[in-house]
């Protein structure tokens, strides 16, 4: 897109800034809240894995019962990092592409603190033995009218600016990230009033419940990784993306697929007989946005050369993110064959892994890519430290890998066994048990990398980072200079003293 | 602040120095950045193909294995049987000798019917109850047994001892013909009575005839009507108590 | 593309899905009528409605706060979804006596009296379906099907025949109360400090009383029952 403006390229930028500046606040406590969460969420994780390799370890509290634990792990993924993560993308970026400030930041930092307080909520709900016992909806049932509301008052603005953007152009990304906004509410009240408000079947009520899941990932997450995607590529890289018509494709596959994903979970199940099938294939289809999506993007970014790639944090991290969907498309075909694979995989660890590759392997990286490259423009600060970005990012991507490969492939093995049926039970746990080890580590890995990426941030949010206008980047650019070759250009000016 | 410069294409406001300036320290970021090119509308790669299609091949082989699209009415396949594990042989239930299969059919009638009154040890209490082990008229010709299982008893028994006034109410109601074989081949040949015979589901049923056709149908017998009128076996082809018949219905079991 | 044709176009292309896969199978399967039987194809008259005894809502609820849906499943998939029904005792029993083979798939009139059935997520631990006949016929040997499923509770790994299991124990779903007079007949056969005893709490009972329901093997009507025919 050509940027249509009559402004001069300074005042571009001055626009541009002032944009980011409008944002500040919310876009910071969403990314710091999120990374907050993300932590806490892996500390959960860690533990959830400890127990099953060890079900004596902190058995002492039914607060830490594995049973509340994982729940709370995967919900405080889901909607503490997740959702926030996606809030600041979302909201920065369609802001940036509509060319309009954001008009009402304290009520969306407002609405953010109260998603927050719903989640731990809902976190300490699950952990207290207040449950609802349906996968991804554990959080008590009073906390959703709660996330509903909040949720409308941060994202309803987006929509707005987008409705109102001057000229009539509009970027990829805006349909990904519109289209995840129209989806996520309409998801989630469908669940919330089929399953909480209105009488129905016990099963079919199961059912809607693996269809949410399914429709989180791939009806949220997916699009508003693959709409900042769509950004930052181009962005950062400077080269055009590779085939807009592809692009265009892509989303509308997406849009017309993913709606009839989810209910291959329930195969077998006593619901009418062709849901789990057209849930499977809409499942496998996935692969084919994902797979646009992804061949699209990673063309346009080797056109930019290694050099920039290897510079450039953002472009790592996206870059790292568009491989994580290239397997999570691979999963989705590979996971889901009803006469082969898909009843061995059903009820192992394939799902758990399946969901991190495409909640982690994907969307966090890209959310990873998207935060390195808007906090600085939003703080006017550069972050501090290349080493604690190449930490990171190198822990994650051994973690998660590890985590995928060994969810998937462990899976499958667990499956195998149980599908054995002349074995005793004994056989099919005893195969999944050194996948169990595997994920307790890698997790651990994951959970350092985070760390680090959460101090980094923290130290960004207190406004601490280098005031500089050149970016940090890593792998020796600038020539191995961070402060660049005039030496560093202090943004706060020599006359400021903030 | 340097002097500004006159450049007629920028308007007053706009200060060159001042512009970097501000560039610098207010939107580093932002000046530096790319903007988004124009589009690329380069074709789409042939190599992107390969893989949407074969996505495409394996989605149309997922939904082939459905069928019933769009019909709510059936939860399960249309037309499914349930398959034999691969390996392994009939698992319906497992024959047994028909002397096992009646006493157990047996066992569960005494326990629910008799052992309230005759003692789970079937010997009675000497004075209201009287003993089935050894007793003429358990192990003697079965119509005879059978009469006085269906209909009760009134007055002395095969010893001449009158146990209680009432007497033993009858025990036929909702009796099937597979119960009465049961509890008959029970007594006969458990607990301490071993006759070694096994009375049939026929034989039962030929009982429940005989039972409904007594003149004095619906009342208890007593010791002169069995002695009168049911002094025989009951009708029906004897049964070699080693035969195998399925538990359930006494059935004989197919043969292999 | 203006936003109004791509609201139309996300409309129909989500609209049509959440209809058909969503709010139509919701929507019938809530009306779903009892089975009437009949005689001559049944067996008996009267309607197929499995009972289940025990207290089943409060007993889903203790299961669905503690996430035994996360390792156990309720689900015996027909045989063209799996091999549950290979095993000897998941949809039932094998050799149940009198009634032969009573092993079934899951039908959807199993989940009476619960709001959400607990397929499960994955399975860790086995099936559950008719968890409370294989305690009563198999696992609970000398002690009450309840004493055996408190005890595997309380300590998954005491029973030696489960050393390796991954059962979490939920030491908190049982109380320690002081001896008075006689140990109570629910005490577990554990350890505590003196003068005290284990019995399970009103959740351990609550969930205990649910398991013991889960006996999901009663004959099925005809139209249910996908039992191969026997050639006679």
């Amino acid at each position: 897109m050509s940027q249509q403006t009559s402004n001069s390229p300074a005042q571009d930028a001055l626009l541009r800034a002032s944009i980011d500046r409008s944002l500040r606040h919310p876009v910071m406590f969403f990314f710091t809240s999120g990374a907050a969460w993300l932590a806490v969420s892996i500390v959960l994780g860690v533990i959830a894995s400890a127990k099953v390799v060890s079900p004596n370890f902190l058995a002492c509290s039914s607060w830490l019962n594995y049973g509340r634990v994982f729940p709370a792990h995967v919900n405080a993924l889901v909607y503490g990092w997740g959702a926030q993560a996606a809030f600041g993308a979302i909201i920065w970026l369609m802001a940036r592409l509509s060319r309009r400030a954001c008009c009402a930041p304290g009520v969306i930092l407002a609405a953010g603190h109260a998603w927050n307080l719903a989640v731990s909520l809902g976190v300490l709900g699950i952990l207290s033995g207040h449950g609802t016992g349906m996968p991804w909806m554990e959080f008590p049932s009073f906390v959703w009218p709660a996330l509903f509301l909040a949720y409308t008052a941060i994202v309803i603005w987006s929509l707005v600016q987008m409705r109102v953007r001057p000229g009539v152009s509009t970027y990829i990304s805006q349909w990904f990230l519109a289209g995840a906004t129209i989806w996520f509410p309409w998801v989630l009240l469908t669940a919330f009033a089929l399953l909480h408000c209105l009488p129905g079947h016990p099963v079919m009520a199961a059912g809607i419940n693996a269809w949410y899941k399914s429709a989180l990932l791939l009806l949220f997450f997916a699009p508003v990784g693959m709409g900042t995607a769509y950004y930052l590529v181009p962005k950062v890289s400077g080269t055009p993306v590779q085939s807009y018509s592809l692009a265009k494709v892509g989303f509308w596959t997406l849009a017309v697929i993913a709606p009839w994903a989810g209910m291959q979970k329930l195969a077998g199940a006593p619901i009418p007989v062709w849901l789990p099938y057209v849930g499977a294939a809409a499942t496998v289809l996935f692969a084919l946005p994902a797979f646009a999506v992804a061949g699209n993007l990673l063309t346009t970014a080797f056109k930019a050369g290694s050099d920039t790639i290897a510079h450039s944090p953002t472009l790592r991290f996206t870059i790292a993110g568009l491989f994580g969907l290239v397997a999570f498309g691979l999963a989705c075909v590979v996971l889901n064959l009803p006469e082969s694979t898909l009843p061995l995989t059903q009820f192992t660890l394939s799902g758990y892994g399946f969901d991190l590759l495409g909640l982690y392997g994907f969307f966090t990286f890209v959310m990873f890519g998207a935060i390195y490259f808007i906090v600085p423009r939003v703080t006017l600060r550069e972050w501090l430290s290349r080493r604690l970005i190449t930490t990171h990012f190198i822990l994650s991507v051994y973690g998660v890998g590890a985590i995928a490969f060994v969810a998937l492939f462990g899976g499958l093995q667990q499956g195998i066994g149980q599908e054995q049926f002349s074995m005793p039970w004994e056989n099919a746990a005893d195969r999944a048990y050194p996948y169990a080890i595997a994920t307790t580590i890698a997790w651990c890995f994951i959970l350092f990398s985070n760390l680090f990426f959460f101090l980094h941030l923290t130290l960004m949010w207190l406004r601490l980072g280098r005031r500089s206008s050149h970016p940090t980047l890593l792998d020796g650019g600038h020539g191995g200079n961070p402060h660049g070759p005039e030496g560093d250009i202090d943004n706060a000016g020599p006359l400021h003293s903030h | 602040m340097s002097e500004p410069l006159n450049k007629p294409d920028l308007e007053d406001s706009i200060n060159v120095a001042e512009t970097h300036d501000r560039l610098v320290r207010q939107a580093a970021a932002a000046a530096r950045e790319k903007s988004l090119g124009e589009n690329g509308s380069q074709p789409i790669a042939l190599w992107i193909f390969l893989p949407l299609a074969v996505v495409l091949l394996v989605a149309g082989l997922v939904l082939g294995a459905g069928s019933g699209y769009f019909s709510y009415g059936s939860t399960f396949r249309e037309g499914y049987v349930r398959a034999k594990a691969p390996g392994e042989e009939n698992s319906g239930p497992q024959p047994k000798p028909a002397l096992a299969a009646y006493s157990a059919k047996g066992a569960k009638i005494f326990s629910a019917k008799c052992s309230g009154c005759h003692g789970s040890d079937a010997k009675g209490d000497g004075a209201n109850y009287p003993a089935l082990i050894g007793s003429e008229w358990v192990l003697g010709p079965t119509e005879r047994f059978s009469m006085i299982v269906l209909n009760g008893l009134h007055g002395p028994t095969s010893t001449g001892k009158v146990f209680g006034a009432a007497g033993m109410p009858a025990q036929g109601g909702g009796m099937t013909p597979e119960d009465l074989a049961g509890i008959l081949t029970y007594l006969r040949n458990n607990l301490g009575n071993s006759k070694g015979d096994v009375v049939t589901v026929d034989m039962a049923k030929a009982a429940l005839d005989i039972s409904g056709k007594r003149k004095s149908a619906g009342k208890q017998v007593d010791a002169d009507e069995l002695k009168a009128e049911h002094t025989k076996d009951l009708p029906g082809d004897k049964l070699d108590p080693a035969t195998l018949v399925l538990p359930g219905n006494l059935a004989p079991a197919p043969a292999k | 593309m203006t936003f109004r044709t791509f609201l139309l176009g996300l409309a129909a292309s989500f609209g049509i899905a959440w209809l058909s896969v969503v709010v139509v199978p919701f929507l019938k399967m809530r009306d779903l009528q009892p089975i009437v039987l009949k005689e001559d194809v049944d067996g008996k008259d009267g309607i197929y409605f499995p009972k289940r005894s025990g207290r089943v809502a409060n007993g889903a609820t203790v299961y669905a706060q503690n996430g035994c849906y996360l390792c156990h499943t309720q689900v015996v998939r027909p045989t063209y979804a799996g091999n549950d029904l290979f095993r000897a005792d998941w949809g039932g029993l094998k050799d149940a006596g009198d009634r032969g083979d009573t092993r079934r798939e899951t039908n959807a009139y199993d989940f009476q009296g619960e709001k959400f059935a607990q397929i499960g997520v994955t399975r860790q631990g086995p099936d559950l379906s008719n968890i409370g006949l294989r305690v009563e016929n198999a696992y609970a040997k000398n002690v009450s099907p309840e004493a055996w499923l408190y005890a595997h509770l309380y300590n998954p790994r005491a029973d030696v025949t489960r050393a390796k299991s991954n059962c979490p124990p939920y030491r908190f779903l049982f109380e320690e109360k002081k001896v008075l007079g006689n140990r109570s007949r629910e005490a577990l056969p554990f350890e505590s400090p003196a003068g005290t005893e284990i019995v399970p709490s009103a959740e351990a009972k609550a969930l205990v009383s649910y398991l013991l329901s889960l006996k999901k093997d009663d004959a099925p009507p005809a139209s249910l029952n996908f039992a191969p025919v026997k050639k006679k």
